[in-house]
């Protein structure tokens, strides 16, 4: 009996990855969680039942960092998946490693015009004259505004704001006991060096130098430029008074803190929309603008990530990579992804789409991104900074915040931040020219 | 559940006066167990609240739902991670077991030249934590190609100085007619380590095993770093993936952290005594 | 069991004059026993901590292409960078609070339900419960205990009329909260070896001293304590290899942060090898750790070994 099963169970094992040898199966690995995981699984799906030649196989690998931990890792084992995202600030690493297909490429080799692309995004992942990746979920950061908070406060809603204006609209909005402690905060942003590096950006300073390291290899970090500075001391000042709530780094709790009424404006991801809507929940009227600037605004960077087809894979693999890049960056994909998610779409011409425009007008908070994006110089500012090490110096940059929340001066807390950075981009590049 | 560590103490029959005297006793042991059980139990109550109802400062959910479970278990194929963690675990158990009894064995009752000498550097081996390790046996399992599968998850964990050290003592221990005996029968070793050295070091064994268990059903930081794959990884991981993946929905992730909480609840509950006294007798004896 | 059948053909069959044969015999079953658990220890504890020794003198890129020899590179720069005192200082804070705590809750548990009493039973199950709870789930209650802005900690200290503490967000505080975490996960394992030791102890002392007219308190410094001593040794030892190794809790809570404040040794190890990919320099990190835990099993051993009591 036993010898039975056992028999029936290899037959049928056999079968099994008979059939799966008939189709080409893609790896696919990506880091959205929660909502926007089920939204790249549904585009999964999408695509695999349309198709008789290709089964994509999507994982999740964690969080970006722990995303491009594991292709490093793979790297070096030999065993990479045939597409993976890897998040903005991985796009040097991914072109060092010399491990990638630059999507240029496969995208003549498949008379695909990357005239296409939006232009910031595709100016971003433009490494060295060469569009390296497909920008796939790109976002921008916003501010999140609870709009009967704001009418009652008698502060009207608009979406451009100067550092200094919404520090008093923040501080308008926050309501303290008789004790002086806070029982509404004006404002909550996670510490995350993101939010740093767009201000700089969206202020017209390069964050590392080699104008963003995209006239020549960055060799040093920018973030000691006044706007920064200012940014990071603003930032002190305004937890120190109780008018900004210090939620750590974690962007969940910013958004916890806005659906639970405890925090009248959250800085956030464009990617959070959807997320965050459905954690109000209809509870009251959300608004989103355009991230702050100092002076004048010159627009901002995209972050968010984009995906990479590795190198050295069959001409049938790379065939379906292709395919399933293709179909993601069809109109009726790029749509679907956009009004699930919050990222704004990458092609030219979705916005216009007779349902997307629909969709805009019933809530016209997914138009904010596409706004702010459209009235974007585009300029190396906004196109980002390109530089090594970025994971390690983001976390040199988010540890100054804390130490200046802890009363360190801004300047000083960001210029030994700065040292630090230095030294791991140096690290970087002197590991990487031998 | 019943417990009895001390058989031949009785409880004393109820006198009033004198467990009046016990109330500030009652109330110590109560406020520790309470500080004890206070964040598991937060936990718990907000797995039971809806996405409305999560921050709602009251101690039970304002309204019970079992939706986050729900969710959790229909995105999350945590009876897969959990099969992976009782799979890995109890291979590495087993593992453990024989290697240290055979090993245990020949360095106490095996005639071997440098017998002292090999123990003698098992026993320096307790000194290197795998912590220390896991870099280089990482790149070590990586080169050989295991990453992402369950040989890297088991076969690095299944000889363990420990509990070579630990069985070895036992056995040493014993009194060595016990042994004679069966060897004027003209039994060999591997019968004698069979028929009678197992039999006798049984509780020693369930000890060993019960510690081993819990050491790999613990492990975090190596299958974070050796699995990929969603039908690789274990209990543990899925707990980092769900705060990594749904952290904006706390009910979701308390849900999934207790669902991978219960099995091992529940085994400690109703195995208690044998977990109790294995941890007792292994953990004294390290 | 074909083995057995056929080692036994030496031992019955020797007389007298064979005993080098019965001994070779005798050695090929000891060899049988007790290479399985050599050759693995061999290949995955001694040879990666060897392998792990020669990595460090080396040097290569992030993508593990290029390897060369590089001296002691790795040891300077290890030595240059201030993250390095930082990190081992963290490490002596953390576990200077982690095992004391730790041992210091678990004798009190275990004080108060080692011997029976109504609902004795019911209590030792709580007190012991931590040790069925896993890292990352004790890790993601107390993440969830300890929220910034609507956590019950901060519910529960707000009702005491207290303001409202930065338990993980404040670089001067975490530490200690993981700290404390951290000996709540393990003070279910500490109570359980101690009410073993104490259950260990003779009743008879305990009855003479009473006859004697001494105190709970004099029994405990006299009889308890002393007796005690080689257990609270063995778990003192435990705890400290326990809070020095600590990672799950603190890549869940605060992944090293706020301010590198809560960089213990093995997190930096972690961060360096798998986030920076710096094998050669992290292995460099490692070795060093493991030389400082060998220096202080030593001192252990040297300081308080010998002030245990020993029956």
């Amino acid at each position: 009996m036993k010898k039975f099963l056992v028999a029936g169970s290899l037959v049928a094992l056999s079968m099994a990855l008979a059939q799966q040898n008939a189709k080409t199966e893609i790896q696919f690995w990506h880091s959205m969680g929660g909502v926007l995981g089920e939204r790249v699984e549904g585009l999964v799906k999408e695509f695999n039942d349309s198709q008789t030649v290709t089964t994509v196989k999507s994982t999740y690998v964690g969080s970006y960092d722990d995303g491009i931990n594991k292709l490093l890792a793979g790297i070096r084992a030999g065993k990479v998946p045939n597409l993976i995202q890897v998040y903005d600030i991985g796009s040097r690493t991914m072109v060092d490693s010399g491990a990638i297909e630059p999507l240029e490429n496969i995208a003549k080799a498949n008379n695909f015009d990357i005239d296409q692309f939006v232009p910031q995004p595709r100016n971003y992942y433009t490494v060295d004259g060469k569009l390296n990746a497909m920008p796939f979920n790109s976002s921008n950061p916003l501010l999140y505004m609870n709009t009967a908070m704001l009418a009652k406060a008698g502060i009207p809603y608009r979406n451009s704001w100067r550092l200094s204006d919404l520090e008093a609209a923040a501080r308008k909005l926050t309501i303290k006991d008789a004790s002086g402690a806070t029982l509404r905060y004006g404002i909550a942003i996670p510490i995350d060096s993101w939010f740093v590096e767009q201000f700089s950006y969206n202020s017209g300073e390069y964050f590392c130098n080699n104008e963003n390291g995209r006239k020549a290899r960055a060799s040093e970090m920018n973030f000691t430029n006044p706007a920064d500075v200012a940014f990071v001391d603003w930032w002190a000042r305004m937890v120190k008074d109780g008018v900004m709530a210090n939620i750590g780094r974690s962007g969940d709790n910013a958004q916890a803190a806005f659906a639970q009424e405890k925090a009248a404006i959250v800085a956030q991801s464009t990617a959070s929309l959807t997320g965050l809507l459905k954690l109000v929940g209809g509870k009251f009227e959300t608004r989103t603008a355009f991230f702050p600037y100092l002076k004048e605004r010159n627009g901002v960077a995209i972050g968010g990530a984009s995906l990479y087809a590795m190198k050295g894979q069959s001409a049938d693999e790379l065939k379906s990579t292709w395919g399933f890049i293709s179909f993601l960056l069809k109109p009726n994909s790029q749509a679907k992804w956009h009004l699930g998610t919050g990222y704004f779409p990458v092609i030219k011409g979705v916005a216009q789409l007779p349902n997307v425009v629909q969709a805009h007008v019933k809530q016209p908070n997914f138009e904010t991104a596409l706004r702010q994006l459209e009235t974007t110089k585009v300029n190396n500012y906004s196109a980002g900074c390109l530089a090594g090490a970025f994971p390690e110096i983001r976390q040199y940059v988010a540890g100054a915040i804390e130490e200046a929340i802890k009363g360190k001066p801004a300047a000083e807390a960001l210029r030994d931040a700065k040292v630090k950075a230095d030294a791991a981009l140096d690290r970087y590049n002197s590991a990487i020219k031998k | 559940m019943t417990q009895n560590l001390e058989p031949n103490q009785t409880i004393k029959p109820f006198n009033f006066s004198k467990n009046f005297k016990q109330i500030p006793f009652y109330l110590l042991v109560s406020a520790y167990a309470f500080v004890i059980v206070l964040p598991l139990l937060t936990l718990f109550s907000a797995s039971l609240r809806s996405d409305a109802d999560l921050y709602a400062p009251t101690f039970l959910p304002p309204h019970f739902t079992l939706e986050p479970y729900r969710l959790a278990l229909t995105s999350y194929p945590l009876g897969h991670y959990l099969l992976n963690s009782f799979l890995t675990s109890s291979l590495i158990t087993l593992g453990v077991v024989i290697t240290s009894s055979t090993a245990g064995y020949a360095l106490a009752r095996v005639k071997l030249p440098y017998r002292e000498l090999i123990f003698g550097a098992i026993v320096g081996l307790l000194l290197v934590p795998g912590e220390i390790t896991f870099l280089p046996l990482y790149l070590h399992v990586n080169s050989l190609g295991w990453l992402d599968t369950y040989t890297a998850l088991i076969v690095p964990f299944i000889a363990s100085p420990l509990g070579i050290f630990l069985m070895r003592q036992f056995l040493k221990s014993l009194p060595q007619d016990l042994f004679d005996a069966a060897k004027i029968d003209g039994a060999g070793h591997f019968r004698i380590l069979w028929h009678v050295a197992i039999p006798l070091a049984s509780s020693a064994l369930g000890a060993l095993a019960a510690l081993t268990f819990l050491g790999a059903w613990n492990m975090y930081l190596w299958p974070l770093v050796t699995t990929q794959s969603k039908e690789m990884q274990t209990a543990q991981i899925a707990v980092s993936n769900l705060v990594s993946a749904e952290g904006s929905q706390w009910n979701v992730v308390a849900a999934g952290a207790i669902l991978v909480l219960l099995p091992t609840l529940l085994a400690f509950l109703v195995a208690q005594k044998a977990f109790v006294s294995g941890i007792a007798l292994g953990g004294l004896k390290g | 069991m074909n083995q057995s059948a056929s080692s036994q053909t030496p031992a019955s069959v020797a007389p007298q004059g064979s005993r080098l044969k019965h001994l070779k015999g005798e050695w090929l079953e000891g060899l049988l026993l007790l290479s399985p658990a050599v050759i693995l220890l061999l290949s995955f504890i001694v040879y990666p901590t060897i392998s792990g020794a020669v990595l460090s003198f080396q040097r290569e890129d992030p993508f593990g292409k290029s390897r060369e020899w590089a001296g002691f590179a790795n040891y300077l720069e290890l030595a240059s960078r201030p993250e390095f005192l930082a990190s081992m200082f963290t490490t002596l804070k953390f576990t200077l609070l982690v095992a004391p705590l730790e041992l210091l809750l678990g004798l009190i548990a275990a004080l108060l339900v080692w011997r029976p009493f109504a609902g004795s039973n019911f209590f030792r199950t709580l007190f012991f419960l931590t040790t069925a709870v896993p890292t990352s789930v004790a890790a993601v209650a107390w993440g969830w205990f300890l929220n910034p802005l609507s956590g019950w900690a901060n519910w529960i200290v707000r009702a005491l009329g207290l303001p409202v503490q930065p338990w993980l967000t404040d670089p001067s505080y975490a530490i200690w909260t993981l700290g404390v975490i951290t000996a709540w996960a393990g003070v279910g394992f500490v109570a359980i070896l101690l009410t073993a030791g104490l259950q260990g102890i003779p009743e008879d002392l305990y009855e003479a001293a009473r006859l004697d007219g001494a105190t709970a308190w004099v029994q405990f410094w006299k009889i308890t304590l002393p007796l005690l001593s080689p257990t609270l040794f063995l778990v003192g030892l435990l705890t400290l290899f326990r809070s020095l190794t600590a990672f799950g809790q603190i890549h869940l809570l605060t992944k090293g942060g706020p301010a590198e404040s809560t960089f213990v040794w093995v997190y930096r190890v972690y961060q360096d090898a798998f986030f920076n990919f710096r094998f050669t320099y992290a292995a460099a990190e490692g070795l060093t750790l493991f030389l400082a835990l060998l220096l202080l099993a030593a001192l252990q051993f040297r300081f308080f070994g010998r002030k245990v009591h020993y029956e």
